[in-house]
């Protein structure tokens, strides 16, 4: 059965929509990821108007980070008090990432933004993870821990300090608030909850312990993902409400699949997996931007 | 707009109480095609007769759908440091969102080139309102045509009418499962010896209904309201997606 999206306006059968979103949801439970980096790009390459795609991602993510953040607040381990610092930044990161989308869009260039920033980010965080993966790797046939320094930085330097119980951290307010507003600027132009950004930056930066890493990422995430979703309606009516419904349906289901198979994979194995895919989709984008174009002319019907 | 005089002129020239000249009776297979959640593209059909036929000349009928108007940018991608990028542009104001030719011949076999561009007829002489560019508009007036042709929004089909009898005359219009929403015209041609003799121009309606069209209208009309249900089903869904597989984990 066809179904048609109302504001991505074409027509697409169920199935592929429902298993779409099912393969991004299993791999985003095998590896423990948000899934948005896979989507956006699975969306655009299917025919879904990169806008279109991008907005209604965020939804997706909303969704599939939600039984994860429920999982972990169980568990007490969300650091409310962080997770709000940092969505306050994600906010003002989305709304200036809103903002530039929208402007980008009027110029003609918004695939240049959107395919540039996956680039970059994709290429950047694959190439650490497949680093750092091949590294655990190596330590853990060696037998030899794989160390980890903690030391003081300049980031204790800063004003405004605030102690964050649950992290056992009294630091400045500012990195987490400018993390938050970077993700959230991603957030917006890509389509991604940013967790593979955020989850580093707690851990290496902020230096968070890892128990509550994971719930008040998650937390955050949805607070900026669904600010995104609402703003993206609001500023370039780009939401497409029957598409996110069959994602994510699709992606809460596969999400239950990979998180199985994932329980029986190694860590690092996984990791390694994860990078030579994020590696993948990062050079099919590159690809599309610096090979020449089967045709240099593209056409733009306005709404 | 120059083709509406033409064809008003034809119009009222036609409607003339005259001696019983050739003439022309269309229809077309219907009035309003809506797009619900099944649509998948349809054919429209056009019919017509044409009524006291003479024996001398050549009769020719064309039949023309063209779309709402719309603004549409070509953009052209060029080199820059390795990458790829929109570096020209050129817009077009007010383009048919839609076009289709079909005739019994191939157009320019038809009429004369004047005639057809005063009409607007055949895929070369698509002009819209007006072009802004800063470099020459033809290439990408071009691209823009062969982009639309390759989206079946645009398209050509001398051959397209068929004469079943002498005077009856049939033609099959294709619209594609992607089409814009809006008011489309049918427009109905009958040329002898390459001058258009009568003319009969029929609106068509195509619109979204059902469900599609709540959401469209909701998204647009109270987009944040539209906003915030869709972050509302996402949380349910998850929420819901947490306890059903919760007692599983």
């Amino acid at each position: 059965m066809e179904i048609y999206l109302p504001i991505a306006e074409m027509s697409v059968h169920w199935l592929i929509v429902l298993g779409m979103g099912g393969a991004i949801g299993f791999l985003s439970g095998l590896f423990g990821v948000g899934g948005g980096f896979l989507l956006t790009p699975l969306l655009i390459f299917y025919g879904v108007p990169s806008a279109v795609a991008v907005a209604t991602t965020s939804s997706h993510i909303t969704a599939s980070s939600m039984s994860g953040a429920i999982a972990q607040w169980r568990k007490r381990a969300v650091d409310l008090k962080m997770g709000a610092v940092m969505a306050a930044g994600g906010l003002a990161g989305t709304g200036f990432g809103v903002w530039l989308f929208t402007f980008m869009r009027k110029q003609g260039q918004m695939d240049l933004l959107v395919s540039t920033s996956y680039v970059l980010l994709l290429g950047t965080v694959g190439a650490l993870m497949l680093n750092e993966s091949l590294g655990a790797l190596r330590a853990a046939r060696s037998g030899a821990p794989a160390a980890r320094r903690v030391q003081h930085t300049w980031m204790h330097g800063l004003p405004f300090k605030v102690r964050f119980r649950e992290s056992r951290l009294y630091i400045s307010v500012i990195p987490p608030l400018v993390i938050g507003f970077f993700v959230g600027v991603l957030s917006a132009i890509m389509g991604v909850g940013g967790g593979f950004v955020i989850v580093p930056a707690m851990i290496y930066l902020l230096r968070m312990p890892t128990n509550v890493v994971m719930g008040t990422s998650l937390f955050q995430i949805i607070i900026v993902t669904a600010a995104t979703t609402v703003l993206q309606a609001t500023t370039n009516y780009s939401v497409d409400i029957m598409l996110a419904a069959f994602l994510i349906v699709g992606g809460v289901v596969g999400a239950q699949f990979g998180v199985r198979v994932g329980a029986r994979l190694r860590g690092e194995q996984l990791r390694l997996l994860l990078a030579l895919l994020v590696l993948a989709v990062g050079a099919r984008l590159l690809f599309g931007l610096i090979l020449r174009p089967d045709d240099p002319f593209s056409v733009s019907v306005a709404q | 707009m120059r083709r509406w005089t033409a064809l008003v002129a034809v119009l009222v020239f036609s409607a003339m109480p005259a001696r019983a000249t050739e003439d022309l009776v269309a229809g077309v297979s219907q009035d309003t095609i809506e797009i619900t959640s099944s649509y998948t593209g349809t054919d429209v059909i056009v019919y017509g007769a044409i009524e006291n036929p003479e024996d001398t000349g050549t009769n020719d009928v064309v039949v023309v759908v063209r779309g709402p108007d719309t603004d549409m940018t070509v953009r052209e991608k060029s080199r820059v440091v390795g990458i790829w990028l929109n570096r020209d542009q050129a817009k077009f104001y007010a383009m048919p969102a839609y076009y289709f030719v079909a005739s019994t011949r191939p157009v320019d076999k038809i009429a004369a080139s004047y005639t057809l561009q005063r009409y607007a007829i055949g895929l070369d002489n698509i002009v819209p309102e007006r072009i802004v560019s800063h470099h020459d508009a033809e290439p990408f007036r071009k691209a823009l045509i062969r982009h639309l042709q390759h989206d079946s929004l645009y398209g050509e089909q001398p051959g397209g009418v068929q004469f079943q009898f002498p005077t009856l005359f049939i033609a099959r219009v294709p619209v594609p499962a992607v089409v814009p929403r809006g008011q489309y015209n049918v427009e109905v041609y009958l040329f002898r010896d390459g001058t258009v003799i009568s003319a009969q121009s029929t609106p068509l309606f195509i619109d979204q209904t059902g469900l599609e069209r709540r959401l469209y209208n909701f998204a647009h009309v109270s987009p944040l309201s539209y906003g915030l249900s869709t972050v509302l089903m996402a949380v349910l869904l998850g929420w819901i997606s947490s306890l059903v597989f919760r007692r599983n984990d």
